[in-house]
């Protein structure tokens, strides 16, 4: 039966549980919006990583390389494209 | 076809790799697509018009149910494929098909949660907030959605045909594809629910 | 409006009922052609079911020509319309649907085709590949793009064009601004044929990344090749915005949400954002692969190696970044503050960096090169004055404060003419004589073809040049009439002259084609121009699997190697080959996404869900086949590279 339930596995499933713990504080708990969104930030990030890792095997290859490059391009654009439309349509809006 | 057997089944033709590479490649588009709807939700978060505000209509439990459902989800399929490496077939098909009930789960959920929406007046035309909202959710949905059907074709196949190289590749992507929509969620998790309640 | 007033043509005129007419008996002309020749079923066979890299390049660069056509003459009848003052030959609206689908046509439908021909032809050759890695998907990739480009085609006689401009802002693209179906037709042929480019993006990386000739690094990439690989990242991380922007359109058209209209919290702007978003990397997405021409054309005729590999590559590398972070700079006048524009107008400054770098090396390969001047090196050469005066416009407009004088002005519409015209299409004439050859097996008459470069490149200049200076006294863009007073009239007539000219160059290439057709020789062997990359190191025509033998390679100009100083391309023997099988569900569910497209446009939602039903059988189909395609016995390529090496 272990076999089937390997411990990098089950570890990474209860820190996903326990990152899911801490983010509900948010709402649970009275606190400033930044220190809020500090803390969504944080737990969503850690968990995006440790599925990418841990569960989607993203590193076991000769094409690792590649795959994390692809990510990491993906995230640095998305994030460039969020937060410059904010710029744009919020923030810098006069 | 040369079949390499020192590497796991999904890995073994040069055609699985390239299958593999090709659908991370994939999961970078996706990336944007939802990144896209983010970008547009936070644009448009505030103007409600006359309708209600994320505030007014969120509720924690449906959305705490959702989220501890995939995130099993997520881990099953994971258990799915570990079970396909060590050659346990049994096991890999009962987990996915543990995997395949979470995501109906998940979806029934979700339904429930939109007739809710639409029951308290935050329906798809009500505003521009409520429209980016059911969008950013609903087309999370309908990847979840697609998933299911995918998933269900590739049981039938390893049921029907036994587990070759094909199958065992299908299944990893397969894996990849459900994981991701987890990585999603979890952003919605955070981004739209917890944000919108806190 | 009554439901089926919605099929009729909005404002019926004569040019329309004769195009009806003149599409009708082409229709009929094709369909009776193929069936008294009998050739249905080379068709079927041939083309509608190929998987081939090169026949799918051949079909792109078939339908990119039929586009330029079309896109022509739009241009040709805008030229005419504002050639004199108070002129009544097109009326306001049909002025407006003829701008909005010249500008669709030639980017998306023309550029975009254009340069998947090129990717398509000579990407696989050029990394000694003996196809792409998803060969299935890259013919359901054509024919989406096909059937977008078709449905837009349909829309002129079909209720009508979209006419809200080819970037389509809100609220004017709205149901309350645009009331036929125009813009339904926008949305659904771009997403379709958006689909289509996604996938070969997706497609052409993973080739490029997997699929190399042993001892091809990514450093030892022909140029060309790089640039494919850089432009198709940016195809896979601006599409999908594009894909959403779209949806959220099609939304507020069909089903009365409020994204982007004017009410209920709806933002008008998002669109023009998201719309940037993509359609600045489209820019170099269109810009890139036309560098990578360039850059294979010049070393070639300049019989020397290209200045600067590293710097080329990481040039590219940083404009692909830099594509993305520049988008403001097409509404600073939209009400950002001055922080924002400024942002934005430093990074638009930004990327001349690497485009300069880029020129300068070009102009060092150049540098006591034994330059031949044919004519693709003429187009390559003709592109670096004529494209640096668009670009150093181009930084003009990138000024934020000085932009508030240029924007929406004629100043605009000469910069970017003169960017895109000289950075693309020149490339992709350049791009068309140079691997002529290795489509078709004959070369294009240099004579008529150095007369078209003379009409085109002068033309170019003749009817652009003008837009500057009406531009900065004030002439708007996309108006369809001036008066007297204005004194525009005498540029605007200049800018006539020129468009003409550029008409005739375009006949010429026509009649080239045609004329080298008749009477070029067929004995030119594989590689006439005495080039330096993988592609020439096959026969002419290329055999189905490409290469006999898989080449190797150990700098980035292996051929050249190979032919001077005695590099072995191709060691070992023949093996038996794997090859794709044909299928036609690519060509199917893309005739049903055409359905599908059409009945979304005008809201017959009983088709609409006949044909999404429809598109996952095809999925599903495709899911349960089983189908590991063929192999190519010794003995087989044995035989053919022996006729060809006898031909």
């Amino acid at each position: 039966m272990n076999e089937l339930f390997p411990l990098k596995q089950v570890m990474g499933f209860v820190v996903s549980l326990v990152l899911t713990v801490v983010a509900l504080l948010v709402y649970f708990l009275d606190m400033t919006f930044a220190r809020g969104i500090a803390i969504l930030l944080i737990t969503a990030f850690l968990q995006a990583g440790l599925q990418l890792v841990v569960f989607m095997h993203a590193g076991e290859t000769e094409d690792k390389g590649a795959i994390y490059t692809n990510i990491y391009y993906g995230l640095i654009i998305a994030l460039v494209t969020i937060f410059g439309t904010l710029l744009c349509m919020i923030w810098g809006y006069e | 076809m040369k079949i390499d057997h020192t590497v796991p089944l999904e890995y073994s033709t040069e055609e699985n790799r390239i299958k593999i590479v090709g659908f991370w490649i994939f999961l970078g588009a996706e990336i944007m697509l939802f990144a896209t709807l983010f970008a547009s939700y936070f644009t448009l978060v505030e103007r409600t018009g006359s309708g209600p505000a994320g505030s007014d209509i969120f509720d924690i439990t449906p959305v705490l149910i959702e989220t501890i459902v995939l995130l099993t989800s997520s881990f099953t399929i994971g258990l799915g494929i570990h079970a396909m490496r060590i050659g346990k077939l049994m096991a890999m098909l009962s987990f996915f098909a543990v995997t395949l009930a979470l995501g109906a789960g998940f979806l029934g959920v979700e339904i429930y949660e939109f007739l809710h929406y639409i029951h308290v007046g935050a329906g798809l035309q009500t505003s521009a907030f409520t429209a980016i909202l059911l969008t950013t959710l609903g087309t999370h949905g309908a990847h979840v959605t697609f998933g299911l059907f995918w998933g269900i074709m590739i049981v039938w196949q390893i049921k029907k045909r036994g587990l070759t190289p094909e199958n065992a590749n299908k299944s990893f992507i397969f894996s990849l594809y459900w994981h991701f929509l987890d990585v999603v969620w979890i952003f919605i998790f955070s981004f739209i629910y917890l944000k919108g309640m806190m | 409006m009554d439901y089926f007033d919605r099929f009729a043509v909005p404002h019926p005129s004569f040019g329309i009922y004769a195009s009806m007419v003149a599409i009708a008996l082409t229709v009929i002309g094709i369909i009776v052609g193929i069936t008294y020749y009998k050739k249905w079923g080379y068709l079927w066979r041939e083309w509608l079911t190929t998987v081939d890299h090169k026949r799918i390049g051949i079909m792109y660069l078939i339908s990119a020509l039929l586009m330029l056509f079309r896109g022509g003459v739009d241009a040709i009848l805008m030229r005419a319309q504002l050639a004199v003052p108070e002129n009544t030959l097109l009326d306001a609206q049909h002025y407006n649907e003829i701008f909005t689908t010249h500008g669709i046509v030639m980017i998306i439908f023309m550029a975009m085709p254009f340069i998947m021909a090129f990717m398509n032809v000579v990407v696989p050759l050029q990394i000694g590949a003996r196809d792409v890695a998803f060969p299935r998907l890259n013919a359901l990739s054509f024919w989406l793009f096909f059937m977008g480009a078709m449905l837009l085609n349909i829309s002129f006689v079909i209720g009508g064009s979209p006419d809200a401009g080819w970037s389509s802002y809100f609220p004017l693209a709205s149901n309350e601004f645009s009331e036929s179906v125009g813009t339904n037709y926008y949305m659904f042929a771009l997403q379709i044929s958006g689909l289509g480019t996604l996938m070969t993006g997706i497609n052409f990386i993973t080739t490029i990344l997997k699929m190399r000739a042993p001892g091809m690094t990514l450093m030892k990439m022909p140029m060309f090749t790089w640039s494919a690989l850089v432009t198709n990242i940016i195809i896979v991380f601006a599409f999908p915005v594009l894909t959403v922007a779209l949806l959220m359109g099609s939304m507020d058209r069909l089903f009365a949400t409020n994204f982007f209209t004017t009410s209920n919290g709806g933002m008008d702007m998002l669109w023009a954002n998201l719309f940037w978003v993509w359609g600045h990397p489209e820019v170099y997405i269109l810009v890139l692969p036309a560098f990578g021409i360039y850059s294979e054309v010049i070393s070639t005729f300049a019989r020397r190696n290209l200045y600067g590999y590293k710097s080329m590559v990481a040039s590219m590398v940083i404009i692909s970044l830099l594509s993305f972070l520049v988008w403001t700079h097409h509404f600073f006048t939209m009400g950002q503050g001055a922080l924002t524009n400024s942002i934005f107008s430093i990074t638009t400054m930004a990327i001349a960096v690497p485009t300069g770098i880029k020129i300068f090396n070009w102009l060092f390969t150049l540098w006591r090169g034994k330059i031949v001047f044919t004519v693709p090196m003429l187009y390559s050469l003709g592109f670096i004055p004529i494209f640096t005066i668009g670009g150093v416009t181009g930084v003009m407009l990138g000024l934020s404060a000085a932009d508030y004088q240029y924007h929406n002005t004629m100043f605009l519409v000469a910069h970017f003419h003169l960017v895109i015209i000289p950075g693309v299409v020149f490339a992709m004439l350049a791009g068309l004589t140079y691997y002529w050859p290795k489509m078709f097996g004959f070369m294009l008459n240099e004579r008529i073809g150095k007369w078209a470069f003379w009409f085109i490149s002068i033309s170019t200049c003749v009817a652009f040049f003008p837009m500057f200076l009406s531009g900065l006294d004030g002439q708007a863009r996309r108006m369809y009439t001036y008066s007297e007073a204005t004194g525009f009239g005498f540029w605007n007539m200049v800018s006539f002259i020129g468009a003409m000219g550029l008409a005739v160059g375009f006949a010429l290439i026509v009649y080239n084609v045609y004329y080298s057709a008749r009477y070029a020789s067929r004995e030119i062997g594989s590689d006439p121009w005495d080039a330096r990359s993988l592609e020439w190191a096959t026969h002419n025509p290329v055999p189905a699997y490409n290469f006999a033998i898989v080449p190797h390679v150990a700098s980035t100009e292996a051929f050249w190697d190979s032919k001077k100083k005695g590099h072995v391309l191709f060691p070992g023997d023949y093996a038996k080959i794997h090859m794709p099988n044909n299928s036609g569900v690519p060509f199917v569910m893309s005739s049903i996404f055409f359905v599908w497209g059409f009945s979304f446009v005008f809201g017959m939602w009983i088709p609409v869900i006949l044909t999404t039903i429809g598109i996952f059988a095809c999925m599903a189909h495709r899911s349960w086949e089983e189908d590991h395609g063929h192999y190519l016995s010794v003995e087989e390529i044995e035989r053919t590279e022996e006729q060809l090496r006898g031909a």
